[in-house]
């Protein structure tokens, strides 16, 4: 059976090493799931002057600092994109695709970067919209898919859409070629809203509308209300006290995800404070 | 605890039932109703007698999938004198899941 670890830390920026090293310094159990670059915002900074005792650095050069400070510490990166995670009560589980890891705790330090919503894809999420094709997709046999697909891993989740609709849909975000089946139909046009009634009836572009039974809006990040089920946000960010707490017991978040400024060192000592709630929650259980 | 309904006797159970009704749709396929399972064991564990609680396999019971137009899983409804009351749709945590059933009962 998998493993459990004391506390699982979601994003690689400031705020998720800083809950690193402090629960590591604390002799806890942890996994951080994040990127080779830790954050896009960082190393895309040219200048740094508000960052206390490292004046006049560059995004990239903190960033190696930083880098080089959680490889002396031993934490290894988990270069993993996560589904959602499951508030079970006494445990999380963390889904990556196929695979889940437990955790007793966790921190979202997951940033700012989330994609904003279509027009009507809240209102019609479960009513037709869904964010897992390859989940619902048996739901859909012998009907008609749109996929609005944000990455090219939608289009493998298109192509699997397709063996089951009797009609599959395309709605490429980006422009990169497409590697997709020949029956998937696609369609390149700005996607103005998401329609219906009680549920999806159609997807409505700039220049004509798509009759539909379903929708999938496929993104490279969701907001965290959609990642982790059940969460509380506030104005756009996820609502904390100021232990870093979140509505879901065991559940802390730290840094741009919980509110501005946003700020490195800000982020940095939200990071800790939430680390160190979440020891003091493990030691209490 | 949990049982398992199907098509046949689904509106007899739900109509003759002296509690509210809480039915979890789900499919042996599906992640999040993999995760949800054990969490809605557990709270009608807790609101023992005072809720029924079934499951339905959406595959298996297609009739009652359709005549309630289960458009993703897990949904989980709430019935009343044999009428829906409520739903929601996904995974949820068990003291939301608490919160949300204790406004019927």
């Amino acid at each position: 059976m998998s493993n459990r670890y004391d506390i699982a830390i979601v994003g690689s920026g400031p705020a998720g090493l800083s809950a690193a090293i402090n629960a590591k310094i604390r002799n806890k159990n942890i996994i951080i799931f994040g990127s080779s670059e830790l954050s896009g915002k960082l190393i895309k900074a040219p200048k740094i002057d508000n960052y206390l005792g490292l004046p006049d650095i560059t995004g990239i050069q903190l960033k190696d600092r930083f880098q080089h400070h959680v490889a002396n510490m031993g934490i290894d990166i988990t270069y993993e994109r996560i589904n959602t995670i499951y508030a079970m009560g006494q445990y999380f589980g963390i889904a990556v695709n196929e695979k889940m890891y437990e955790a007793s705790a966790v921190i979202l330090a997951t940033g700012i970067e989330y994609t904003k919503a279509l027009k009507g894809e809240e209102e019609f999420l479960g009513r037709g919209v869904g964010y897992c094709a390859t989940c619902d997709a048996p739901l859909y046999r012998g009907k008609i898919v749109t996929i609005i697909g944000y990455n090219k891993e939608a289009e493998a989740e298109a192509n699997y859409v397709n063996e089951l609709a009797k009609k599959t849909y395309y709605i490429p975000m980006y422009r990169e070629s497409l590697n997709l089946n020949e029956n998937v139909e696609i369609v390149r046009d700005k996607v103005v809203e998401i329609s219906g009634g009680n549920k999806v009836e159609k997807v409505i572009l700039k220049s004509k509308e798509i009759v539909t039974d379903g929708v999938f809006v496929l993104k490279d990040s969701i907001a965290p209300d959609k990642l982790v089920p059940g969460l509380i946000m506030e104005n756009g960010h996820i609502k904390v006290d100021m232990n870093m707490k979140t509505n879901i017991e065991g559940c802390f978040a730290a840094g741009d995800c919980v509110g501005k400024p946003y700020q490195y060192m800000k982020a940095a000592g939200q990071g800790q404070v939430a680390a160190l709630n979440a020891v003091f929650y493990i030691d209490k259980n | 605890m949990v049982e398992e309904i199907k098509d046949q006797d689904f509106s007899q159970s739900i109509e003759n039932a002296p509690t509210p009704v809480v039915v979890d749709f789900w499919a042996s396929w599906c992640g999040p109703c993999k995760m949800l399972s054990p969490v809605i064991e557990e709270v009608s564990d807790e609101l023992s007698g005072k809720a029924k609680f079934f499951k339905l396999n959406v595959d298996e019971n297609p009739v009652t999938a359709a005549q309630f137009k289960i458009a993703s899983i897990p949904t989980v409804m709430v019935f009343k004198n044999g009428n829906m009351v409520d739903k929601f749709v996904g995974f949820r945590p068990k003291d939301a899941i608490k919160d949300a059933l204790e406004k019927h009962i």
